[in-house]
């Protein structure tokens, strides 16, 4: 009888992990298929010199498509997360930097054969776009493209950006639940062409799966992993190819060059910088020195505070230390600004010494240099030209000039 | 034989008792298919009853909204939420019987706290380095941190022979992991936190027939070795030493309780995240309403009862604030716990 | 073959491999009653658990019927062994036809269902003791006296060879107590179910026993027919009493007597004294009395209680040299309490001491008392 106790729950336990890797296997085989892909691309880049264009200068990455010809690939100043190459007929493939290929096939026109196995097919016109990356919106609006936009993965009040919000209380802009947990039959029910989410999403990986499942294809904006400030604001030509506005977006971006470029032969103030804010548990986070704040505060003529801080090997931007190693480095810094975007926005400098009382022996807080964000800081990547403007502005405003920076201001 | 010999007073009593148990088992029964229609039937994208018949049978396209919504949406979750119910209703039970004690839970043995462990690791560690895992790995992460804490806890009980030790052993386990997984989270960014979170309040969203597959055959093979154990259980309700008088292998069933339990509850854990209350509140409601603790009646009886509860719940969790859904903790506490106290209260004079 | 039906041979018992009481050695025939007793924490609850096994035996050898119990499964030592505890049992919505039927899970199939037979063996079982009226009420909402003999119902349902029971009479009022005992003698005796118990009740134990263990230390103090155990000191010994504590003609047990001169002299006879005694005793009052006859039952108490007892020679009348001792003796103490002997032949001389504790303004009668 025991024997046959312990049979049965032998069994029990074989059934359970079979079934398991039986799912697993399954994601395991999309993930070996990715792979071939890139190694097929990269083998069949000796292929793809075509015999007939010789204008074109072949691109050896672009990867070699049956029926499709090679004719360009993006020019781009900042961003490293991202590649696109374009192809004759209107034809497109972004290839973002973990593996993940999508290839743009323009109205009408067919999906090339073999194509699905090796990309995931995003086919044009994408007028029932699921936005969760709270971050991506203001590339839609830069772009004027919020008409595409059918669901959102916030509620309307929020949204900073004004048009979101009216188009979500005008009912244009349907909410469809949180990326954690998507009102599936919503979305569904209305037809969907494409889920752009944040990388929030690697946390829930059923998710994605489900979406996928129900053949809705997965576009994961990846910008928060470009090292570059400017980087992330060009990922504003990456939505443009999949909305067909290229050329919105170069004119976009030139903008945000400029600010850029006015500040390139500014010599540095050598003011230093802190970025920061206090979590629930009274600590100090920070970003890490490789982070695209602190290099927006280069940029824009000052020094972050901590020149070699944070390990550049996992992915998160934040570092979290306690109020005494803070201190130690921090004090002398030159400007404070708080980072509302996680918390809340500080109204004056007594908010910040309620926090924490040692605050007060900062040199940024007895100058009186204490700055604080707007709160969606981060629903404005597009424009981080302009605020490395704004942190300009700030770090030139100490000789008493009254300045009004955008996404910045002086608490009092 | 004489004509006018009156049945003796114990047996109406008995028969009074057995149509107890078919009545309330005819009850869940019909329960659960209305519940199982209502479902099927509700969601945020308003589905007639005949367009569900159609689609159920066949009759409508597969690449339909529809189609897709009934089949690969609330299908999915509607058999998952049944099964993951009964389950930790059966976990429950098995654990308020072998410690004797009506407040076990399936979480008791600190089977939850193992779990988001393991999944707090994977999930700061692992996506911090190779940035995409598949929901798999999370599963088997979940599972494999509720075996981790399973195995130790039969290890503990070979040496502390006593429940009540025991019982404490595995509530040290559930915070001394607790404590692993905050130092885990110290050095945590705030999006892994918030997603733990999540996870932990558990969720029958973005449910897939493979899990559905995986968990029918855990469960079901469970629930079969759980009834096939109504005897030695029933014995063991009487306690340890009388169990074994009558002949009962206390070592083994022992063991036995414990794996069921844990495979149960690791179960739910790995394919739904914690749920809580159903496991404490469900077999208390049935053996109330059963009047009896006899296994061979009350294991069919709170699976069902169970299945139904979980059904429930998941149905208010993703209907009542759509598009919103509630994590369906949140709705087997508030919904259940006034239920448990209101009976608690109309049998106060039996205490 | 041998021809005790219960049998131990060099057995250990004790925890975790050590033991606490070694070398018993005990045959115990068919249809005995066989009673532990001993102090607390001597050790008798740990020799029965090891009997039914609940304990492991840390040496030697028990054999029930010529049959090794270490080679037993449980399952074959629960068709011939039935146990009941001291503890009380919490059980959940259990009617007490349920406890009594899980004594036939021996018997009963895979899932644990009972047939006609079984039922028919529960319902005689619950109406040898006399509870089947309490069938489908919950267990947990009967007397103690009730429980204790669904209990034994549940251990007769097993078709026992032997009961082991520890400490049966625990939480019982006397009443029940007397009827449990006379239901396992009952069994005993008529159908030849061995029984080994242990009891706190020595003067029970003394009733009701075929043989007594006596557990006292690390062995067997004594094991026999009640008889030779409650004799001399043994009782007094094996429980450290002071003196006077047990008698053991009667099995009753005694409060230590007042320390100090008496103060009062009883005159009783034919029973009438004992309920003085009994009174002076609790006002921790120490007393003589007299003259009695040894025969008299007033003799047997006032030999525990009494710091002086004046008695007469077994059937005699009063002499003159007894009555004179007791006179002395009375005049000693300050007070004298005059029982209400019945007189006759033999004692016809105390009304003269009565008389005496008049004329000396020293006597009470009882119920007139002077402080």
């Amino acid at each position: 009888m025991k024997i046959k106790f312990a049979a049965l729950l032998l069994a029990l336990l074989t059934v359970l992990f079979s079934g398991c890797s039986a799912a697993e296997a399954g994601t395991a085989a999309a993930d070996t298929a990715a792979a071939e892909t890139a190694e097929s691309e990269s083998s069949g880049a000796a292929v793809s010199v075509p015999a007939e264009s010789e204008e074109t200068s072949a691109d050896p990455d672009a990867p070699f498509i049956d029926g499709l010809v090679y004719v360009s690939t993006m020019e781009l100043d900042d961003a490293k997360c991202f590649d696109v190459y374009f192809y004759e007929g209107g034809y497109a493939v972004i290839r973002i930097s973990d593996a993940r290929s999508y290839l743009v096939v323009p109205e009408g026109a067919e999906v090339p054969s073999g194509a699905e196995s090796r990309f995931i097919v995003l086919q044009q016109p994408l007028k029932h776009i699921y936005l969760a990356a709270t971050a991506a919106m203001c590339q839609f609006d830069a772009l004027d493209a919020l008409s595409d936009i059918r669901f959102s993965g916030l509620e309307a009040d929020g949204w900073y950006l004004e048009n979101a919000a009216r188009a979500m209380e005008e009912g244009e802009i349907l909410y469809a639940g949180k990326y954690s947990a998507p009102d599936y039959e919503l979305i569904l029910s209305e037809g969907c062409d494409l889920a752009v989410e944040s990388t929030m999403i690697l946390h829930s990986p059923k998710v994605q799966e489900k979406l996928e499942e129900l053949g809705i294809p997965v576009w994961i904006d990846l910008s928060s992993y470009e090292p570059e400030p400017l980087g992330r604001t060009e990922w504003i030509k990456a939505y443009a190819v999949l909305l067909g506005k290229e050329d919105a977006a170069e004119e976009i971006f030139a903008v945000q060059k400029q600010y850029a470029a006015e500040l390139e032969n500014f010599v540095n103030t050598e003011k230093t910088v802190a970025f920061f804010y206090i979590n629930s548990n009274g600590a100090i986070v920070t970003k890490k020195s490789g982070d695209y704040i602190p290099k927006m505060i280069e940029m824009a003529g000052g020094r972050y505070i901590f020149s070699d801080l944070g390990d550049s090997e996992t992915a998160s931007s934040s570092v979290t230390m306690d109020m005494e190693t803070f201190y130690a480095s921090a004090r002398d810094a030159d400007f404070l600004i708080y980072n509302a975007s996680i918390d809340e926005p500080l109204e004056s400098v007594d908010e910040l010494l309620a926090k924490n009382e040692l605050f007060a022996d900062f040199k940024a807080v007895r100058e009186g240099n204490v700055w604080c964000t707007t709160k969606y800081l981060y629903q404005a990547s597009d424009v981080n030209g302009e605020i490395v403007h704004d942190i300009h502005l700030m770090l030139t405003s100490d000789d008493g000039t009254e300045v009004q920076p955008t996404f910045l201001y002086k608490l009092y | 034989m004489n004509a006018d010999i009156k049945t003796p007073a114990w047996m109406t009593d008995r028969l009074k008792a057995r149509s107890r148990y078919l009545w309330i088992l005819l009850f869940l029964i019909a329960a659960f298919f209305f519940i199982a229609v209502v479902n099927i039937c509700s969601g945020s994208v308003a589905i007639t009853p005949e367009e569900v018949f159609e689609v159920l049978f066949g009759r409508v396209g597969e690449e339909t909204a529809q189609y897709r919504i009934i089949w690969q949406i609330r299908l999915p979750r509607i058999f998952l939420s049944a099964l993951l119910g009964g389950a930790l209703a059966l976990s429950g039970f098995l654990l308020q019987t072998f410690f004797r004690n009506p407040i076990a839970g399936p979480y008791v043995l600190g089977i939850s706290s193992g779990a988001k462990m393991v999944v707090a690791l994977v999930m700061i560690y692992f996506l911090g380095r190779f940035r995409e895992v598949s929901s798999s790995v999370l599963i088997l992460a979940a599972l494999f941190g509720s075996l981790m804490v399973t195995g130790f806890i039969l290890l503990l009980s070979r040496k502390l022979r006593q429940m009540p030790i025991l019982l404490i052993a595995g509530i040290m386990v559930g915070y001394i992991c607790s404590a692993v997984t905050d130092f885990v989270v110290t050095f945590a960014d705030d999006s892994d936190i918030v997603n733990l979170h999540n996870w932990s309040l558990g969720s029958f969203s973005s449910v897939g027939w493979s899990n559905v597959h995986t968990a029918f055959w855990i469960v079901s093979v469970a629930f079969l070795l759980t009834f096939l154990l109504s005897k030695p259980i029933g014995a063991f309700q009487m306690g340890e030493a009388y169990a074994q008088s009558v002949g009962v292998n206390i070592r083994l069933l022992r063991v036995a309780v414990i794996l069921l339990s844990s495979i149960l509850t690791a179960c739910v854990t790995a394919f739904a995240g914690p749920i809580s209350f159903v496991g404490i509140a469900v077999p208390f409601l049935i053996k109330k309403v059963l009047h009896t603790a006899k296994p061979i009646i009350v294991i069919p009886t709170l699976f069902l009862g169970g299945a139904v509860f979980c059904m429930l719940c998941d149905l208010i969790a993703r209907t009542a604030f759509a598009p919103t859904e509630l994590n369906v903790s949140t709705v087997t506490a508030v919904f259940g716990a006034p239920i448990v106290i209101l009976i608690m209260l109309k049998k106060r004079q039996e205490y | 073959m041998s021809e005790w039906h219960l049998e131990t041979k060099n057995l250990s018992v004790g925890y975790n491999g050590k033991a606490l009481i070694h070398d018993i050695a005990l045959g115990i025939g068919k249809g005995e009653i066989v009673t532990l007793i001993g102090p607390n924490g001597a050790g008798k609850s740990t020799i029965l658990k090891s009997l039914f096994k609940q304990l492991r035996l840390v040496a030697g050898t028990v054999w029930i019927g010529g049959d090794d119990v270490a080679q037993m499964t449980y399952k074959e030592l629960s068709t011939r062994m039935a146990i009941m505890l001291t503890e009380r049992v919490r059980t959940e919505l259990m009617t007490c036809r349920d406890i009594v039927a899980t004594g036939r899970y021996p018997y009963t199939g895979r899932m644990g269902l009972l047939t006609a037979e079984d039922e028919k063996i529960v319902q005689n079982a619950m109406e040898i003791m006399r509870v089947e009226d309490l069938a489908e009420k919950d267990f947990n909402r009967i007397s103690d006296g009730q429980r204790q003999r669904i209990l034994l119902s549940r251990a007769f349902c097993q078709q026992p060879e032997i009961i082991v029971l520890d400490e049966p009479t625990a939480y019982l009022d006397i009443r029940y107590k007397l009827e449990l005992l006379d239901i396992l003698r009952h069994m005993a005796h008529e159908r030849q179910i061995t029984v080994v118990m242990s009891l706190h009740e020595i003067d029970l134990a003394q009733k009701v026993s075929d043989k007594v263990i006596c557990v006292k230390g690390d062995t067997i103090f004594r094991y026999g027919p009640p008889e030779e155990i409650f004799r001399d000191e043994a009782v007094r010994w094996l429980y450290d009493l002071g003196e006077g504590a047990y008698d053991v003609s009667f099995g009753s047990v005694e409060l230590p007597t007042a320390e100090g001169e008496p103060e009062v002299f009883v005159i009783a006879g034919g029973g009438s004294g004992i309920p003085v005694y009994r009174r002076l005793q609790r006002q921790g009052v120490p007393f003589c009395t007299g003259i009695l006859d040894p025969g008299d039952v007033d003799y047997r108490l006032a030999k525990h209680l009494a710091a002086r007892v004046i008695a007469e020679k077994p059937f005699c009348a009063i002499r003159d040299e007894t009555f004179r001792e007791a006179l002395e003796t009375m005049r000693h103490c300050r007070r004298v309490i005059d029982a209400g002997a019945p007189v006759g032949e033999s004692n016809r001389r105390i009304t003269e001491l009565i008389e005496a504790a008049k004329a000396d303004g020293t006597l009470e009668t009882p119920g007139e008392e002077r402080i």
